[in-house]
């Protein structure tokens, strides 16, 4: 849905653009520009429910006031929106202006719709743990917080989806035959999973924390209705590497659906990780790789697809471990003075 | 006969213990099952211990390795001269692999070492999947080495994937069911397989000759 973002003075973004792809993932070191990204998205997203400038009073911002200004993929492409900032704390304008070289028929307020419905999500294993109020039943919470309430009413209500979902989980958790939601007192409810031929259930606060989050990323890509774009950072949090290709297809089932047999619209995915064994199951698509590196205070974003190289670079390793290397770029340095003799130091 | 499989997914390690058991044509214990090494050179990084593990650890008969060959030197019947070894080529180097690790190994439970059984799928092991299949008829070991030396490749590894799997983006489960559909064409009769491609070939005849012993190279005496 978002084609392309650029940023101008946005907090280490000084002057940074990236393409993007149905799937992105995001790599880099801490405080290199990745949780930015995804603010950026989130923060259109607020901007988005307000009126535009021009319909209110428009403030008057200098000229190297923090701007992002976002493209949109057809049948958006006729629209650009940039946000303005007073600070880098506050994002309080949105101008869209029409461009000319888009084709795609789709208006700006159902673009808005779409943008209504970003969600960033930072999973909690405590909160998805957690007996759950079955009123919140609808859309999961950016915590995970309401797994049990949702499953209950995709239980009862949407029987193919439950199973859809519990299919899977099985699957990658073979330890576990069945799960099971239960009343905790009136209002809320709770889930448990049963350990594989046994009568032994094992209630949500006794999995592991790993298990707790791909349950809720089988459950987002389950869902019959998600958002627009998904933004969840660290996305291989707490799972055994091995299950990893399984969090790959469960996001590739929202980003390319049809790919996965699936007929509804396709989910924008921007997910951050700093696993090389999650990097090494991209290399058939280096294009939805989008490498965050910070050279000294400045941030900015670097394809893998500009390695021109890559093909003989990986006859001797990995794409994971050419990544840990740091010979792409994209992660963390520390000055240990090395290199630098007393003469230079500032 | 009791073997391990080294892979580089549960797909592929799904339609090769079916390909295995199809050359053997006896049954098959799995040893060490889900053995998983990540992809190209991880394989050859982890040989080494994978090989000494089951020679010590386990009472596995053989070890059968299989590998996509994506874009390296293929192995031709001219690698197969005595003492000869490309090191570009993955065959030759797994074989190496082989070779060096059971000759520093002791004999342990009753045998000498692990037996071998090396496979290369050129370029991708969905290369294997099409074979036999009249629309991709143009799918062989031989158009791809023509295509290399040409620098025109026929195909890319992504359209023979897309081939088979109908996607650039299948899932693990989609993955392995196109597998084993594929394969079974050749569970009756592996020949025409071996036939069009050379590096399933090699597995084949090392299977075979496991049965009889080996020579220090690694090759049926
Ligand atoms: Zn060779």
């Amino acid at each position: 849905m978002i084609a392309s973002i650029a940023f101008r003075n946005f907090k280490a973004l000084r002057q940074a653009s990236v393409e993007l792809c149905p799937f992105n993932l995001v790599v880099g070191p801490n405080g290199s520009g990745k949780s930015s990204l995804i603010e950026a998205f989130v923060r259109l997203r607020t901007l988005a429910r307000m009126s535009l400038a021009g319909e209110g009073n428009e403030p008057i911002r200098s000229a190297n006031a923090p701007e992002v200004s976002f493209r949109f993929m057809p049948p958006y492409d006729r629209w650009e929106a940039v946000m303005s900032c007073a600070s880098d704390d506050k994002c309080d304008v949105l101008n869209v202006f029409p461009l000319s070289n888009g084709e795609g028929e789709g208006t700006w307020e159902a673009l808005r719709g779409k943008l209504l419905r970003i969600r960033r999500f930072e999973l909690d294993h405590a909160a998805i743990a957690r007996p759950a109020s079955r009123k919140e039943n609808q859309e999961l919470k950016p915590d995970g917080g309401n797994l049990a309430a949702l499953l209950l009413r995709w239980r009862d209500q949407l029987p193919d989806v439950f199973s859809a979902w519990a299919t899977q989980a099985l699957r990658v958790f073979p330890e576990y035959d069945d799960i099971q939601i239960y009343d905790v007192a009136e209002s809320d409810v709770a889930f448990s999973l049963r350990i594989t031929g046994e009568r032994t259930r094992v209630p949500a606060h006794d999995l592991s924390q790993g298990t707790l989050y791909a349950l809720v990323v089988f459950a987002l890509a389950a869902d019959p209705e998600p958002p627009s774009v998904v933004c969840i950072e660290e996305l291989e949090r707490g799972l055994h590497p091995r299950i990893l290709r399984e969090v790959q297809d469960a996001m590739y089932s929202l980003s390319h659906p049809s790919s996965h047999g699936l007929s509804r619209e396709p989910v924008q995915v921007l997910a951050t990780s700093h696993s090389p064994y999650f990097l090494d199951l991209f290399r058939d698509h280096i294009e939805e790789i989008i490498l965050t590196e910070k050279l000294g205070s400045a941030a900015h974003f670097k394809k893998l697809t500009e390695r021109k190289d890559l093909g003989e670079l990986l006859e001797g390793a990995s794409l994971g471990d050419l990544w840990y290397t740091g010979i792409f770029g994209g992660v963390p340095t520390c000055d240990l003075g090395g290199t630098v003799s007393f003469g230079e130091r500032s | 006969m009791k073997l391990a499989i080294l892979s580089e997914s549960p797909a592929d390690e799904a339609a090769i213990e079916r390909l295995v058991g199809a050359v053997l044509r006896e049954p098959l214990v799995r040893v060490q099952s889900a053995l998983r090494a990540r992809g190209w050179p991880s394989v050859a990084q982890v040989l080494p211990a994978v090989i000494r593990h089951l020679h010590f650890e386990t009472n596995a008969d053989g070890l059968v390795v299989v590998v996509d060959s994506d874009d390296s030197v293929v192995h031709t019947a001219e690698h197969d001269r005595p003492n000869y070894f490309h090191p570009l080529c993955r065959m030759c180097r797994l074989r190496a692999v082989f070779r060096q690790t059971t000759k520093k190994l002791p004999p342990a439970r009753g045998r000498a070492r692990v037996l071998r059984a090396v496979g290369v799928a050129v370029p991708a092991v969905e290369a294997w999947y099409l074979s036999g299949r009249p629309a991709d008829a143009d799918v062989s070991e031989k158009a791809w080495i023509d295509g290399q030396s040409r620098g025109h490749l026929p195909y890319t590894r992504a359209q023979l994937k897309f081939r088979v799997y109908g996607t650039d983006r299948p899932s693990l489960v989609h993955e392995t069911n196109c597998a084993l559909r594929e394969i079974a064409r050749f569970l009756p009769d592996t020949r025409r397989l071996e036939n069009d491609f050379p590096g399933f070939a090699s597995l084949a005849t090392d299977l075979r000759g496991w049965g009889q012993p080996y020579d220090e190279d690694g090759r049926v005496e």
